[in-house]
């Protein structure tokens, strides 16, 4: 199990910032996922990561070993493509066994790593089969058992599961993940879907245009993020955020929108009362966290009324888009309720689960 | 069991489809037959104006050009010369293919633009200059001297084919190869090329089919070492007119029979597979 340090690395394309100054401490035996849009840097930095890529500064350590240009193959490491890249001209069995070939590993043993590698993907009845004549699902298990089979230092997954159907996703977001909980192999997976970031990840770092925004469990992520940015990727129905102004009377202060007024609580009057700026904030609330009356899961509530602009009857839950002056609220509930378009509706605010950003720098006060 | 049974109007159209095939191949392949048969016809059916097949055979004609002016020599000259400039056409040709194909450069295109323009030069105008120099440097009338030439000629679109098969491979492969124990370069052989060779293959053959059909450089460049289209430009054409007919099939058959044997990898690099 290696921990993997990430100093200072930037990487630069000409002039575009790929990966911009990332500091980041990888645990041994971690699975950090690497999570942000298109675009953000992410595989990149796996490519640093990797050695495929040369960093433009920075280092990259295993323990204390600098890695930084050492090539990919000197690195003890494994990669899962996003494409597979298995070789369409070897059978499976050579596939998983190339590594070890290379290495010079002795007959015996090659045979039983290989065996090993393909019982633990459910994939040793294929092995004398062609990559061209299997399935996807079956593809994406060879890149995965040829990444295991050397138990390398550092494992690493480019959105190995985005090009499979949506069932075989969910099915081996388990698998993957169960089996590197077996390996302890430190792993960096990367991926711009949330959901298997919050699944999987020990930690999540979250990357925007080359730069970490937050490095986090999925609990600090989903609950305290530290900027809108963070704060709106994790979620689905993404956070609602209303532009607020903060109001302070008799002694009491309050967060006011357009048709809103939200009051409060004590814990949080410490970090606001101390901003000077009284307007340009943003009132972040998740959709779960606004209940339809007679739902609260609290009674430290706040209501307002809207009109129901839209439902989406999820079955699961209900998603309803509230028309409110200041624009449009998204509450979720669960999926037994039943809403008609144009009614009006009260919902009611969990006070304890809001969040206050600056407008200009998207940074959360709380 | 019964048969479905198919409408009138298709078993038309399968009749003018295989009607229609027959004429080209009968289009194509006439010619052939006539050559071959008239290659080995008597003189004197071929003077005979009403015989149009001849009838009386003998292979004195193919004796005389194969053996006695040695047209077996200039077989194996042109087989060494096609042979050369394959070889040096992918030694200089595929590692500009694989540049080309897998790194971005200044000046790329215009490489690229080159390589096609190259192609518009007409080979007339160089090839008296080109022996004139090659008269100084002492390759004149020798095989490397004209495989030096076709080399030239069939280099740019080496470059170019071989960078486009390197293209469609893709990267990943190189890539997986690289993190799981090769360098770039073993990555490149042991895993692109393999998966390359069955079009790089087929260009290959596509050089050495250029060589080997080449008249009018090996011709100028050479005095004694002749190729056999150089060859046959000599000898044929200075012969009776029934030698003609031979010296075709000497030149047709060898190509024809290389090409039966290797046309399952010509067809792969048009890109469809034949089993």
């Amino acid at each position: 199990m290696v921990k993997v340090r990430l100093k200072g690395l930037k990487k630069y394309f000409e002039r575009v910032k790929a990966v911009n100054d990332i500091n980041l401490e990888i645990r041994p035996g971690e699975f950090v996922v690497l999570l942000g849009p298109s675009g953000c840097g992410k595989t990149t930095l796996l490519r640093c990561v990797s050695g495929l890529e040369r960093v433009t500064a920075g280092r990259v350590f295993f323990d204390n070993d600098d890695m930084t240009y050492l090539s990919p193959k000197d690195r003890n490491i494994s990669m899962v493509f996003q494409n597979y890249a298995i070789w369409p001209h070897m059978t499976v069995n050579d596939n998983i066994a190339f590594p070890l070939r290379v290495k010079k590993y002795p007959q015996k043993e090659i045979e039983k790593r290989v065996n090993w590698a393909a019982e633990l993907l459910g994939i040793d009845s294929l092995l004398d089969r062609y990559p061209t004549q299997l399935s996807g699902g079956q593809r994406q298990r060879v890149a995965v058992a040829r990444a295991i089979v050397m138990e390398p230092k550092v494992l690493l997954m480019d959105e190995p599961l985005s090009n499979l159907d949506a069932l075989l996703r969910v099915r081996m977001r388990t698998e993957i993940k169960k089996l590197q909980e077996n390996l302890k192999v430190t792993t960096i997976y990367v991926t711009h879907d949330q959901v298997e970031a919050m699944t999987m990840g020990d930690r999540i770092a979250v990357l925007k245009q080359g730069i970490l925004q937050q490095l986090g469990s999925s609990d600090e992520i989903y609950h305290n993020p530290v900027n809108t940015f963070v704060a709106g990727f994790i979620g689905s129905p993404q956070m609602n955020f209303i532009e607020v102004e903060i109001l302070s009377q008799n002694k009491v202060l309050y967060l006011r929108a357009k048709g809103l007024v939200i009051p409060l609580l004590d814990k949080f009057k410490d970090r606001v009362s101390k901003l000077s700026d009284k307007r340009n904030y943003i009132l972040g609330i998740r959709p779960e966290h606004i209940y339809i009356t007679g739902r609260a899961q609290t009674d430290q509530v706040a209501s307002t009324k809207g009109k129901v602009y839209f439902v989406e009857l999820l079955r699961s839950d209900t998603v309803i888009h509230l028309e409110k002056e200041f624009g449009f609220l998204v509450v979720k509930t669960a999926g037994d309720l039943k809403v008609k378009e144009d009614k009006e509706l009260e919902v009611l605010f969990d006070l304890l689960r809001i969040h206050l950003f600056d407008k200009d720098t998207g940074k959360a006060i709380f | 069991m019964e048969k479905q049974r198919i409408p009138i109007i298709l078993k038309i159209k399968q009749m003018v489809t295989i009607i229609i095939a027959g004429l080209i191949v009968i289009w194509f392949l006439t010619p052939l037959v006539l050559i071959t048969i008239s290659a080995f016809a008597l003189p004197e059916d071929y003077y005979q104006i009403e015989k149009v097949i001849p009838t009386h055979f003998t292979i004195n004609q193919f004796k005389a050009l194969f053996f006695e002016l040695e047209a077996w020599k200039a077989i194996l000259t042109s087989i060494k010369v096609a042979g050369l400039t394959m070889l040096l056409s992918f030694v200089i040709g595929l590692p500009a293919g694989y540049a080309l194909s897998r790194y971005i450069f200044p000046g790329k295109n215009f490489l690229k633009l080159l390589c096609l323009a190259t192609r518009m030069f007409p080979l007339m105008v160089l090839a008296i200059p080109l022996l004139i120099i090659f008269m100084k440097i002492g390759v004149s009338d020798t095989i490397w001297g004209v495989a030096l030439a076709h080399t030239a000629m069939v280099l740019p679109m080496i470059i170019l084919i071989s960078s486009s098969i390197l293209s469609s491979i893709s990267v990943d492969y190189e890539e997986a190869a690289m993190i799981f124990g090769l360098s770039r370069i073993q990555a490149f052989f042991r895993i692109t090329l393999q998966l390359a060779l069955p079009g790089l293959a087929a260009s290959a053959i596509f050089a050495f089919i250029i060589s080997w059909n080449e008249v009018f450089v090996a011709t100028i460049l050479t005095l004694t070492n002749r190729t056999l289209p150089a060859h046959i430009l000599s000898t044929a054409m200075a012969s009776p007119d029934y030698y003609k007919f031979t010296a075709g099939f000497i030149m047709a058959i060898p190509a024809m029979v290389f090409i039966f044997f290797v046309r399952k990898h010509l067809v792969t690099m048009w890109g469809i597979s034949l089993k």
